[in-house]
């Protein structure tokens, strides 16, 4: 039997939070599912059926997660060079253990926060500017600062937005939005 | 006739400038993704994805399977010099390799994972070009019912084949599911989950699942490494080699023997046929079987060239046999031919059993690519560039990860011209972070999200066609012949799991 301690901490590890967090969001798609009518209709299946039978599911398979991670016994910290493999050709997630915010890591956060302003600066200011901002904050932020080297990653960030520019507008032809083309 | 006829064409359309361009660019692309830690030759691919909208679609094949057969073979250069697999398919690699690189054999080690790479790579290829047509023809054969199975199928041992971790790969690959059912009803014109907005009733693209779950991801994760560079250049200190070191001693390759390469091939390319097997998983059956039937079993994890040819001849091999399902029944069993699947979609085109038959000079040449990679760029790049790789794969961080970013957000715009799958991106990122952290595999996710709506679509039919019954799927001999595949599946991988007689952790 775990203590009162253990317990709170199992409840917020990210094992336990994640699958929650998306029983909820499967919760709201099985009532919208519900809404959609009833799942069978004359013997035959509607629009409804497979999202309801799916939600189920998913709510099941995640009931299981979350008393797994309840039940799971504390595993040792990782080693922080360690460079586990996922399953899958998908790739690593090799980076070192570090403080979380909200499940993420500030690395992360930055990541977001850059691209969700990149995203709205892209179709206001168009991609000369908009990138060259974000790639040069990317930058600083993938290495540490922008003290550093800077006029290497000036150089850089300069290089990458020609690249890009050549890649997309000149080589295939995409119309990239600009600052006076609204 | 017609069919070898076509395949030659194949092989002629890679004499057109742009196409052989294109593929020498997708390989070399492909061989710095896979042997660059953190990155994959899928992640290679799902960049290209967004550009195919301005390609032809056979130089777009063209390069997707040259980048491909790059990413198998590459991750063998830092598995076997720093012991860090490239990629996750050359991890059998890095216990011979590893241990040749240190007595100062690192150089041979890496001619006998190209030799390895070039004969699997070259039978895989040939295989598929021969089972491809058989393949479909059977395929042919198949009704309603029976499509519905082969797809729950697929899905079912996607999902068991998660080792450890079967509920968290059942979890993904509904999500998948879930998310493809937002936007119009596969059967009826009714628009579903859109919560009110309308640029979600086109449903979801697949473009911004792909570039969010591998790219924006793997920005998310990378973004904490202190390192600034992709390999430390500390690492880098082996002697100067020659070019001709990395030509394997035609003593060993005959030791190797060439059943032994044949072996490993048709091993490779049988795993390649499963759903969600992957490179991993041929290399790791083949690895096992050959110190199964070596003449010294004693001599593996301590440099043994056998274990390298296994296990590199597998993975290069597995890549042919990816491809089957995939043309032949619109099956995609892996992400990288689960992404071709999307370059083919994105250019109208929609895989199936008359596929190999009727657009067979677009697909031949990616045939043609698949082979001419295998035969000739794998060794001429070792060749080439050998004495440069380790060099070439220490790149600054903050250049690499800038450079994809860019090149995924701004190809999630390409599709629509609009910043809104820009977001969907972000949003498909984030949570694939979050489900990578927690170890749920977001290969499922994709191939959730690709194979769901076939599923539904099926399912719906076949129950519609008898009146609801459904019996129908345990009558058709078709739909049965699945459904008892599923449980002999089901059996061996989960009720009678495979040992691992002591090679460390199973991939999946």
């Amino acid at each position: 039997m775990p203590s009162r301690h253990a317990l709170r901490s199992r409840l917020l590890d990210g094992e336990f939070v994640l699958p929650a967090i998306l029983a909820v969001v499967t919760l709201i798609y099985l009532i919208s599912a519900l809404e959609l009518g009833p799942p069978m209709r004359g013997g035959n299946m509607t629009a409804s059926f497979f999202p309801i039978a799916t939600a189920i599911v998913v709510l099941i398979a995640l009931v299981v997660a979350m008393v797994s991670a309840l039940r799971a016994r504390p595993e040792a910290p990782e080693p922080a060079a360690a460079a586990s493999t996922q399953a899958g050709e998908e790739g690593r997630d090799d980076a070192p253990v570090a403080r979380r915010y909200v499940g993420l890591t500030p690395g992360a956060i930055g990541v977001i926060v850059l691209t969700a302003g990149y995203l709205l600066a892209f179709d206001l200011i168009g991609y000369f500017v908009a990138t060259f901002v974000y790639v040069l904050l990317l930058t600083g932020l993938f290495s540490g600062g922008l003290r550093q080297q800077w006029v290497s990653k000036l150089v850089a960030t300069v290089a990458i937005t020609l690249a890009g520019y050549l890649l997309f507008e000149v080589v295939f032809q995409v119309r990239l939005p600009t600052l006076w083309s609204q | 006739m017609d069919t070898l006829s076509g395949l030659m064409g194949g092989f002629a359309a890679l004499a057109n400038p742009e196409t052989l361009l294109y593929m020498i660019g997708g390989f070399l692309i492909g061989t710095f993704f896979g042997a660059v830690p953190g990155l994959t030759s899928v992640l290679a691919i799902a960049l290209l994805l967004p550009l195919t909208y301005s390609l032809d679609v056979t130089t777009a094949l063209v390069a997707c399977a040259s980048i491909f057969m790059a990413g198998m073979c590459s991750g063998s250069i830092t598995a076997t010099t720093i012991n860090i697999p490239g990629a996750p398919s050359s991890m059998m690699t890095a216990l011979e390799g590893y241990p040749m690189q240190q007595r100062g054999e690192g150089a041979k080690a890496l001619g006998h994972a190209a030799l390895g790479s070039m004969i699997g790579g070259s039978v895989g290829a040939l295989l598929l070009m021969v089972v491809a047509p058989l393949a479909a023809d059977v395929a042919l054969l198949i009704r309603t019912p029976g499509k519905f199975s082969l797809i729950a199928f697929a899905l079912i041992v996607i999902i068991i084949s998660q080792r450890g971790s079967v509920t968290k790969g059942m979890i993904a690959t509904l999500l998948g599911v879930m998310i493809a059912t937002i936007g119009i009803d596969v059967v009826q014109p009714l628009a579903r989950f859109t919560f009110g907005t309308s640029t979600l009733v086109q449903g979801i693209d697949m473009m911004p699942l792909i570039i969010g779950t591998f790219a924006i991801s793997e920005l998310l994760i990378q973004a904490d490494s202190r390192s600034t560079r992709t390999v430390d250049p500390g690492m880098i200190k082996a002697a100067p080699v020659r070019r001709r070191d990395f030509v394997p001693p035609l003593a060993e390759i005959r030791e190797i023997g060439f059943v032994r390469y044949l072996k490993s091939a048709v091993i490779g390319y049988a795993v390649g046929i499963l759903p969600g097997a992957g490179g991993s998983m041929a290399a790791f059956v083949s690895y096992a079987e050959s110190m199964r039937s070596s003449k010294h079993p004693e001599r593996y994890g301590k440099g043994n060239p056998e274990g390298i040819a296994a296990a590199e001849c597998a993975n290069n091999s597995m890549c042919g046999g990816a491809f089957v399902p995939m043309l032949t029944f619109g099956i995609p069993g892996d992400p990288t031919t689960a992404i071709v699947l999307g370059v083919l979609v994105i250019n109208g085109l929609q895989p199936g059993p008359q596929f190999m038959t009727q657009q067979l000079d677009l697909i031949a040449p990616m045939f043609a690519s698949l082979f001419v990679s295998a035969l000739i760029l794998i060794p001429l790049t070792l060749y080439l560039l050998g004495p440069y790789f380790l060099k070439i794969v220490s790149i600054r961080r903050d250049v690499l990860y800038s450079s994809i970013a860019i090149v995924a957000l701004v190809g999630s715009y390409v599709a629509t011209y609009s910043t809104f799958q820009m977001a969907l991106a972000l949003v498909f990122g984030v949570l694939a972070y979050f489900l990578r952290r927690q170890k749920y595999p977001i290969v499922c996710l994709l191939l959730g999200f690709v194979l769901g709506p076939s599923l539904e679509e099926y399912c719906r039919r076949s129950l519609s066609i008898n009146d609801g019954n459904p019996l129908i799927f345990l009558t058709s001999p078709d739909s049965l012949f699945f459904i008892a595949l599923t449980l002999v599946f089901f059996y061996f991988m989960v009720i009678r799991k495979p040992k691992d007689h002591g090679l460390g952790p199973t991939p999946a």
